[in-house]
């Protein structure tokens, strides 16, 4: 019987120099996965440096997923303060920057309760399969010409699909602990997420039809010229806000966080999870707003391509200056301020309110967008080309 | 060194596949039975990512885990609470499945037993991306799929649209008596 492993067909992670037969023009990128680094160890039988790939990458992932988590409970409660002409954390450490240190240390020592009605199995499993989704999507996150997993063929389908596990995760976890404001949060968030998933895919869609592409190094390199949310004639800014409002939506924040209004639900799905569980779900969460951000500066914002202006040579030099990394960071912070102010900003809606702006505005809206990409595409008129 | 890792893969993700399928079928919570198939399926698309059918293994999670066993998962919750279990079937029952199973498992495995299959490497079989698959289900003509694809897609508005009608029944129903 032969079967052989995807680790070993060249085409899949294959080390890109060109973008293939499309004109950018400007400057091309080597994109270098840590799939291709692996790869490449394992063809020269090099198992040392295959096994420091791995093991570094693995480490370097969980450390910044637990990082960014600490970072992110900080932020926003320092951001939701200043929105509310309050200071936030400020005892524990300078300016309270120890606090969720703090707060992490007292997830950690509470006491972890199962209801005894609940169904055990399930309600263990259900934070696994949130933080399961949320590491198969930072799998084909792009962070910088050097710095991605792997950049899978099919990466925009990818991503779609592990969107799944998420949704998985909240209705397993408000179904198990048996408690019918669990239930009903549950519900309300998976009927949320999926509704929305259908426009949030449509604008998706439109920056693939831009692109030519699934894959998320080719999507960032189509933007060399310019990002695709100007570069269209507002179709892609139609897109962009479709995404962002979509994305909110489909995180449970605010101004969309039915699924756990404290008012109604008490808790929403994880009303009856305390300790390390819940900190598995509010890590998921928090992540998860991450990903949709570095996912929106990707895919309309250019990604970790820097900022260029038309043939300014001398404005794009200096843009080239700054590293692709610090353009993915800038942006995708860029985003999660947005979402985090989004909060602030605007009262939660009500429950009919939320699937009318879905299936009566944004559904209409995003399919007239990808007719009227396509005829932009068909016809080749774009700015910058 | 390929293959023999290949070779692991395929029995670990089959093994998995077999665990999971059972406890589907034994498992006399519904809602357990639906997290297990969800396994099932994922394996499934394990399958398809190790033969190099990468689109086909991005839509079988799209559609199975993110579509169909959420929906089960909904309808399992929306009709049932926790303490909701199979009941133990009759033992005619039990017989008459086992006999349907077997019709099934017998003449597959009969097949695949008694007949030389050809053995495709993956350098005859080139598996095309996303972009020939697109330009196939639009092509007309002989190498073309656009027929079937449109046929697929009034069948998809037809369900929609029944859906949507026996969504409005019920809520006209509703308010009647008031």
């Amino acid at each position: 019987m032969q079967i052989w492993s995807p680790l070993y067909r060249p085409s899949i992670w294959s080390f890109r120099t060109s973008i293939g037969n499309r004109e950018v023009g400007m400057d091309m990128w080597q994109v270098t996965t840590l799939a291709a680094r692996i790869q490449e160890s394992l063809l020269n039988q090099d198992f040392v440096r295959a096994g420091i790939f791995l093991g570094g990458g693995l480490a370097a992932t969980v450390a910044a997923v637990s990082l960014l988590g600490l970072v992110l409970v900080y932020a926003e409660r320092k951001v939701a303060a200043h929105f509310q002409c309050r200071l936030g954390p400020m005892r524990v450490g300078w300016h309270g920057v120890l606090q969720p240190i703090a707060d992490g240390i007292k997830l950690f020592l509470k006491e972890d309760i199962i209801p005894t009605e609940a169904d055990r199995l399930l309600f263990v499993l259900a934070p696994f399969f949130c933080i399961l989704g949320m590491f198969l999507a930072i799998l084909v996150l792009p962070v910088s010409p050097e710095i991605q997993i792997i950049d899978l063929d099919m990466g925009v389908i990818f991503l779609a699909a592990v969107s799944g596990f998420g949704v998985f995760g909240v209705l397993l976890g408000g179904w198990s602990s048996n408690n019918k404001w669990s239930m009903l949060g549950a519900m309300r968030a998976a009927a949320q997420i999926v509704s929305y998933e259908v426009s949030l895919t449509l604008a998706l869609l439109v920056v693939v039809m831009f692109s030519g592409s699934l894959k998320m190094s080719e999507i960032i390199q189509s933007q060399a010229a310019g990002w695709w949310i100007w570069r269209a004639h507002g179709v892609g800014l139609v897109a962009f806000l479709v995404y962002v409002i979509a994305s909110v939506a489909e995180l449970n924040r605010a101004p969309f966080d039915l699924s756990e209004g404290e008012s109604e639900l008490t808790g929403g799905f994880h009303t009856e999870y305390s300790g390390l569980r819940f900190g598995l779900f509010f890590l998921a969460e928090f992540i998860n707003m991450v990903l949709a951000s570095a996912f929106a500066a990707t895919f309309f914002l250019g990604g970790w391509m820097p900022f260029h202006l038309g043939d300014w040579q001398a404005f794009n030099a200096v843009m080239d200056r700054i590293p692709p990394l610090l353009w993915f960071v800038g942006k995708t912070s860029f985003m999660v301020f947005l979402f985090m102010w989004f909060r602030w900003t605007f009262p939660r809606l009500r429950v009919d309110q939320l699937m009318a702006l879905e299936w009566k505005f944004l559904l209409p809206v995003s399919l007239v967008n990808l007719l009227v990409g396509a005829a932009v595409v068909l016809s080749g008129f774009y700015f910058f080309s | 060194m390929a293959v023999a890792m290949s070779t692991v893969f395929f029995y670990l993700l089959g093994a998995l596949a077999l665990f999971f399928a059972t406890i589907v079928v034994g498992s006399k919570r519904i809602f357990r039975g639906a997290v297990a198939l969800m396994a099932v399926l994922a394996a499934t698309a394990g399958f398809y990512f190790l033969l190099g059918a990468e689109f086909l293994a991005g839509i079988q999670l799209l559609v199975y885990v993110g579509g169909v066993v959420v929906l089960i998962v909904f309808v399992v919750m929306l009709t049932g609470s926790l303490g909701l279990m199979e009941d133990t079937p009759s033992f005619g029952r039990q017989v008459v499945a086992g006999l349907g199973a077997l019709n099934f498992f017998l003449p597959v495995f009969g097949v695949l037993q008694f007949s030389a299959l050809p053995e495709i490497s993956h350098e005859a079989v080139a598996l095309p991306g996303a972009d020939v698959i697109g330009e196939l289900l639009l092509n007309f003509g002989k190498s073309g799929y656009v027929m079937a694809f449109e046929l697929i897609s009034v069948l998809l508005l037809v369900a929609l649209i029944g859906g949507l009608v026996i969504a409005r029944k019920g809520g006209q129903r509703r308010e009647e008596p008031t």
